[in-house]
């Protein structure tokens, strides 16, 4: 009864705290929104632009040539040529999103009438959209090359014959003749291509994966930033308490250490779970109203509330190791700063967990801030069920055992 | 009268530092008891033992009768305290504090606003009871701490200088709040000050302590009659033992003996100190005398000094309190 007696006046106090509740409540939406607004940005400046390809031109002869105008007379594609040495890296590396290799022998194969293969290779990251498209502009190139190479050469041949040929035998390359023979070549074309395109995915054998949009990213991630932020109020309200003395005189009340720190928590646990509403609902059908794509919840609400409320108990937790910890004020400011902003960013709340994976390896997974995010994205983006996300749960739960732990350890109640 | 507090050999430390070296005494029912002495003195953290807000070390204490560390639940129902730090939270109003500290010890409804009102009575704030307390003045503030550590209706209540900072107008609504608390509801207190003033307006006991010891623990008459007619601190060029045993011969001197202190400082316009004469500090040998009667003292002390031809370098006549009393047993000043 004490400690919601505590909690309570520790919530109309922080009503009164103007400052606060604009961090709390605001902040996130405005994070939210800037972000889609930017991603939103490039996105539209992207739509302007033609998409990259990188070609490595292991041929250089004339019909590679050919091949490469016709591409970036075709729209929709720029070419960029790079140099075979360290292209595949650089598409390891992310750095470029697709790579096309022109064999050897294109000119050659393309002059003989042997098919010749492209090779499109496309990074797990690169946007599924613009990959096909890509793939076709290639396609309908190489194809219409093809052709015209075919049919001139049928004609070519045509013309040598008729040449050659007594009398009595002009009347086969009559007019209907040659056209029927085109016609020939042509679908020949169609059926036993000259240039075939081999695409593949790099350490991926499956479908690639549709990467999710803005919102979906920043909705979830700045949940979790800004829910374990509120540590810093939990941190910080306990040291005002003690700083007026108001500490000292509830020490002195017939009320247990447990009741007291169980007090100073639950207003940050109440305000957590507040916010995290407000940033769904705002999620959901605010960004809608605002002209930005909204994000949806998932599919299962139970999952969804639990992983809620182990991010808000996990949150407060810490607040009590902060307030353990710092000593003074600008150690509070200090220690918040570095553990918070430092763990959101490193647990991919502002830079994607699954992108960081890659960037940092199994660095993330010590945190508790990428379990948060990585339970909050399997169930809103991947639409996961409590069972898929269980282990974020137990590990979140785990990280708020060991901080209540060492937060009581290292508390100093004199 | 039964003793309401009875504190036995009670120790804190904090490493090797020994905040408060076993200190013992007791409070009857009824008494308004003092604890003088210096900052850093271990007055609060005496306090804070004695309300559970910090163990300690050891020793052991009983209020109204119930352990420190077997009952300390009980205790702290009997127990008010008004701490020294201004402990209320400034963004709510005096009435919110109120309501807040008062539930804290189970209080709801109409008792518990009954009882605000009544508090807020006493310390004359009930009109301005809905303000913030970050806008009141710093007497107000006090008043409204005090009234925190009343809602419950203690019995004995520890007072940790509760004038730190205020007006002489609200300094003065304290001690009558005190004075009425103690008359009218038989309400015991336990009053720490560094004013030795306020300890001798209000308390019937005084326990003097220093570096986390009792040096001293009487009634104020008692504590005073140990100076006698009072002291006198008189500088000399030079001091010797023939000098001393002449001194503590002459009529109206009880003792005379070489201070291990020099003469302190000059008053400030703050001092509370009543010096009737004070002569600049010396660096000579200063011979502290005890008299029976002061002005005699004085008179003869001068006389024989000029008599043998030995020149004063400086002269003051300490007037018997609760400061003079610290000043002769602990060789320095209250607020030094």
């Amino acid at each position: 009864m004490n400690a919601l007696n505590i909690a309570f006046k520790d919530i109309q106090i922080f009503l009164k705290d103007r400052g606060a509740l604009f961090q709390l409540f605001l902040l996130p939406l405005v994070f939210i929104v800037a972000f889609s607004a930017v991603a939103a940005s490039f996105e539209a400046e992207e739509q302007d632009q033609r998409i990259p390809l990188h070609v490595v031109d292991l041929d250089g002869g004339r019909e590679a040539q050919t091949f490469l105008v016709g591409l970036d007379e075709a729209g929709g594609v720029k070419v960029e040529l790079i140099a075979a040495d360290g292209a595949m890296q650089k598409l390891e590396d992310n750095e470029i999103p697709r790579l096309l290799t022109i064999p050897q022998d294109f000119t050659e194969g393309i002059s003989e009438g042997r098919t010749v293969t492209l090779r499109l290779v496309s990074h797990p990251d690169a946007s599924l959209e613009k990959t096909e498209a890509v793939r076709l502009v290639i396609e309908g190139v190489a194809q219409d090359m093809a052709l015209e190479y075919q049919i001139l050469a049928s004609l070519q041949q045509m013309g040598e014959m008729q040449a050659n040929a007594p009398e009595d035998y002009q009347e086969a390359f009559a007019v209907e003749k040659i056209v029927a023979q085109a016609q020939s070549q042509f679908a020949q074309s169609q059926e036993r291509p000259l240039v075939t395109i081999e695409q593949t995915i790099p350490g991926q054998e499956s479908e690639v994966e549709e990467l999710p949009s803005t919102a979906e990213v920043a909705v979830p991630g700045f949940t979790v930033l800004f829910v374990f932020l509120t540590a810093q109020s939990t941190a910080r309200s306990i040291y005002d308490e003690k700083k007026v003395g108001s500490f000292r005189r509830l020490l002195s009340a017939p009320i247990s250490k447990v009741s007291l720190l169980a007090g100073k928590v639950l207003p940050n646990f109440i305000t957590a779970l507040i916010q995290t509403a407000i940033i769904f609902l705002f999620g959901a059908y605010g960004l809608r109203l605002m002209g930005f794509t909204p994000v949806k919840l998932g599919s299962d609400p139970v999952a969804l509330t639990l992983a809620v409320l182990s991010i808000a108990l996990c949150s407060s937790a810490l607040g009590v190791v902060i307030a353990a910890l710092a000593r003074t004020e600008n150690q509070i400011g200090g220690l918040s700063t570095l553990i918070l902003w430092g763990l959101g960013t490193l647990g991919g709340s502002i830079v994607p967990y699954f992108i960081l994976e890659n960037m940092l390896g199994p660095i993330p997974m010590a945190l508790p801030h990428y379990w948060a995010n990585k339970a909050l994205d399997d169930i809103m983006v991947r639409g996961m069920m409590l069972g898929d996300v269980s282990l974020s749960l137990i590990v979140l739960l785990g990280f708020t055992l060991a901080f209540f732990l060492v937060g009581l350890w290292r508390f100093d109640f004199d | 009268m039964p003793a309401i507090l009875e504190v036995d050999h009670l120790v804190k430390k904090y490493g090797d530092f020994e905040a408060v070296k076993g200190i013992s005494f007791e409070v009857e029912a009824g008494e308004v008891f003092g604890l003088l002495g210096p900052n850093g003195a271990g007055k609060t953290q005496t306090i804070s033992m004695l309300t559970g807000v910090i163990e300690p070390t050891s020793g052991s204490a009983r209020v109204g009768g119930y352990d420190i560390h077997s009952d300390m639940d009980k205790a702290k129902r009997i127990n008010g305290l008004v701490p020294q730090d201004l402990a209320l939270y400034p963004t709510l109003s005096a009435r919110a504090n109120l309501n807040f500290f008062g539930r804290i010890y189970g209080l709801g409804g109409k008792d518990l606003k009954e009882r605000v009102e009544d508090v807020l009575r006493i310390v004359a704030l009930t009109e301005r009871a809905d303000e913030a307390v970050e806008h009141y003045s710093g007497g107000m503030k006090r008043r409204v701490n005090i009234a925190a550590g009343l809602l419950h209706h203690p019995k004995l209540l520890f007072l940790d200088e509760p004038t730190v900072g205020v007006d002489p107008q609200s300094r003065n609504h304290i001690f009558e709040s005190v004075m009425r608390l103690n008359r009218e509801r038989g309400m015991s207190i336990v009053y720490t000050s560094h004013y030795m003033e306020e300890v001798e307006l209000l308390c019937n006991r005084v326990a003097i302590i220093d570096q986390g010891e009792i040096i001293a623990l009487d009634t104020i008459k008692n504590l005073i009659a140990l100076l006698g007619g009072g002291v006198i601190h008189v500088g000399l060029e030079r001091v010797d033992d023939d000098l001393l045993t002449e001194l503590s011969n002459l009529k109206g001197v009880k003792s005379a003996e070489l201070t291990t202190q020099p003469v302190p400082p000059p008053p400030s316009e703050e001092d509370d100190v009543e010096t009737i004469e004070r002569e600049p500090a010396s660096t000579n040998p200063v011979v502290k005398v005890v008299a029976e009667h002061s002005q005699t003292a004085v008179v003869n002390v001068i006389s024989y000094l000029n008599e043998k031809d030995i020149t004063l370098t400086s002269l003051e006549i300490l007037e018997p309190n609760l400061e003079s009393v610290f000043l002769h047993l602990t060789g320095k000043k209250l607020r030094e």
